[in-house]
């Protein structure tokens, strides 16, 4: 493919995880002009294959404190301007008699944590006995002696991503998914831009001013390409995911190896994770273990023993870019954050890197790291991203029974409509085809389909996944993917052999997720739900 | 030396803990208490009946027998029940329109039930789906 020059600009942004689309976002509502570039989709990387939680982390208090407060400092924030993404996610911690923390050393944690939680607009801890806990979750070990209530915000992380990219964009900055960065251009010690490799495999080059280094777990490979040098120490973390709300309540069960494990319920479905260990592997090709699956299954089914009996859908694994520390096991390793500017580090000026910390403070890792490039560049406009909304929080949304009988939808859909869209909901249903579900677990509409199309940068069933959980449900795609492949191929000009070869590809990445937890009764299910639509896909 | 200062915070705020349960008899609320604090959050509880029957609202396969003798529950086709409402309890008091109206009856659905080839309690989904969505 020929390559081509790119109109310059101020700042490049090398990864579209929550914390690059944060500091494009921040970035351009300081009025610099930014090229955001992701390899694969909005948060498809670290950012998705999170717990889906901003959370302060009383876990930190046993060794870093300032994590915690940073962390729900930050999560305030984000809070407030994405009220329309976040839930409340109510935390019952129990407790078994020979637990490593007793009740009383539970609840002085939970008093110190306590006085965190006005920062992120929490209630402060209820403690309860194990009858009274069981009457909120009837699932509960008959063996739990007591627990402690304990508040955190749930989060799409995907919307999340999407809502930045969209503010950054509305802003003025330019945000390419699917766009690969091959190398970083030099001159002389300095880099004065990057090549990637375009969604339509041109090569283009960008040159800018500054180029920072967002890259997560993929940041030591990217400051490589400089010459510089970024250490962190990568770990793996596997979730489970299963078919509903197991509970209205998140659990936390104590693992084999005496970490804490969460079990937290979000939109209609239910999250188990996460395991904690040093990763050595190939970033772009992450698995998961049956053991994984086991170590998170046993550790749960201690506190909730039908676990087992419940449906998992997938499995998801995800790589945090933990900051370097030696000896440590990885469960007491900081989440602190670091912005690296390699001028000082490694005597390559012009590039910048951020690393470390996690999704709860993901605004805060953005705006230090504005601060470090606007410095070089001499802007002094400072950050505005902890009081102004995200796009769909700016204003009251209307209510879902009112939407759905304006634009004759389901009160359902409505309520999923604006649990992605909040106030911006309305301008999703300007379409004819509103009342059309594509996804019936889902509750998707095919408006919401041509839309993300059309204003949302999928280009894929997999970004259809990401962005509106297409396939994220029981049917994992069977009785949905066909439908919605028309839908979005219409929009982007898809031949009928291209609208098969993608429910082909995305079928092929969602087994890899399946495999790993379908027992025996799942695989039957499969075959059955596959019978029941003839034998799609196979093509006899 | 901010690992030993955490620990040392944490162990004197232990120590003030202990005092004051010395003090003080051991609280414990009351499970309507935190309902109440949550009201607006919508986090209901399920019964431990509809807890046993999890499971096997999970096994739905959306193959619409059901639909051949039960046309719809209020507006929803029945397979939805399982498969779409009765995954986010909180979302159910919202969408309530949906499944106003046009009640078919216990013995229609448990013939419904009769028919599924997963053995789905459509009966106890859709009671359970009636009463979290009355909030």
């Amino acid at each position: 493919m020929t390559g081509s020059v790119d109109s310059a600009q101020d700042v490049v942004v090398i990864g579209g995880g929550v914390t690059g689309a944060g500091l494009a976002r921040d970035l351009a509502l300081r009025g610099v002009s930014v090229l955001l570039l992701e390899k694969d989709d909005w948060g498809a990387g670290t950012s998705g294959a999170s717990s889906w939680m901003i959370h302060g982390g009383p876990r930190y208090l046993e060794f870093d404190w300032k994590t915690t407060r940073q962390s729900c400092e930050d999560a305030g924030h984000i809070v407030r301007i994405a009220r329309h993404l976040v839930h409340r996610c109510v935390f019952l911690l129990p407790v078994l008699p020979r637990d490593r923390l007793g009740i009383e050393r539970l609840e002085t944690a939970m008093e110190v944590y306590d006085r965190f939680q006005p920062l992120k607009d929490s209630h402060p801890h209820v403690r309860l006995s194990g009858a009274e806990a069981r009457l909120l979750e009837p699932g509960l070990s008959s063996q739990v002696v007591g627990a402690v209530t304990m508040e955190e915000w749930g989060v799409d992380p995907h919307r999340l991503t999407w809502a930045n990219v969209l503010d950054a964009v509305r802003a003025g900055a330019r945000a390419l998914n699917h766009s690969r960065v091959e190398s970083l251009l030099r001159d002389g010690g300095t880099v004065i831009g990057v090549r990637y490799r375009a969604p339509d495999g041109h090569r283009v080059e960008a040159r800018a001013k500054a180029v920072v280094n967002a890259a997560g777990p993929w940041a030591p490979e990217v400051a490589a390409m400089a010459g510089a040098a970024v250490r962190l120490r990568p770990a793996k973390g596997v979730h489970v995911v299963y078919d509903r709300r197991l509970s209205n309540f998140a659990i936390s069960a104590e693992a084999v190896d005496g970490r804490e494990l969460v079990m937290v319920p979000h939109g209609s479905l239910t999250l188990l994770g996460t395991t904690d260990d040093d990763y050595y592997g190939d970033l772009d090709a992450q698995e998961v273990l049956p053991d994984e699956v086991d170590y998170l299954v046993q550790a749960a089914e201690r506190v909730f023993p039908d676990i087992r009996q419940h449906r998992p859908l997938r499995a998801t694994a995800g790589v945090r870019p933990t900051l370097f520390e030696w000896r440590l096991s990885e469960d007491r390793l900081s989440r602190r954050f670091e912005v690296f500017d390699h001028q000082k580090r490694d005597r390559v000026s012009g590039l910048f890197t951020i690393a470390g910390g996690k999704l709860s403070m993901y605004r805060l890792m953005a705006e230090r790291t504005a601060d470090a490039v606007c410095a070089r560049l001499g802007v002094e406009a400072r950050s505005s991203t902890a009081r102004r909304p995200l796009p769909g929080a700016g204003r009251v949304a209307q209510p879902a029974r009112e939407l759905a009988a304006e634009h004759g939808i389901s009160a359902l859909a409505a309520a999923r409509l604006l649990e992605r869209h909040g106030s911006e909901a309305a301008d999703v249903l300007q379409d004819d085809r509103r009342g059309r579900l594509v996804c019936r677990c889902g509750a998707l509409t095919e408006a919401e389909v041509a839309y993300a199309a059309r204003h949302e940068q999928v280009r894929t069933l997999a970004d259809m996944f990401r962005r509106l959980g297409l396939a994220a449900g029981p049917c994992a795609g069977v009785a949905c993917l066909e439908r919605a492949a028309q839908t979005l191929g219409e929009q982007l000009g898809w031949s009928p052999s291209q609208r098969r070869d993608a429910c082909r590809e995305y079928l092929a990445c969602a087994w890899r997720t399946r495999v790993p937890v379908l027992d025996r009764w799942g695989w039957a299910q499969e075959e059955l739900a596959y019978g029941a639509r003839r034998g799609w896909p196979g093509g006899r | 030396m901010a690992r030993r200062s955490a620990m040392l915070r944490l162990i004197w705020a232990y120590a003030r803990h202990q005092l004051r349960r010395r003090f003080r008899l051991p609280f414990a609320a009351h499970a309507q208490d935190v309902l109440n604090k949550y009201a607006e959050d919508r986090l209901r509880p399920l019964t431990l009946g509809e807890h046993r029957q999890l499971p096997a609202m999970s096994r739905c396969i959306n193959c619409g027998l059901c639909a051949l003798i039960v046309k719809r529950v209020g507006g929803v086709r029945p397979a939805d029940l399982p498969t779409a409402y009765l995954r986010d309890y909180t979302q159910l008091p919202v969408a309530i329109s949906d499944l106003e109206g046009g009640d078919p009856g216990a013995p229609a659905l448990l013939s419904a039930a009769a028919a599924c080839p997963v053995g789905v309690p459509l009966a106890e989904v859709a009671a359970a789906v009636q009463r979290l969505a009355a909030g």
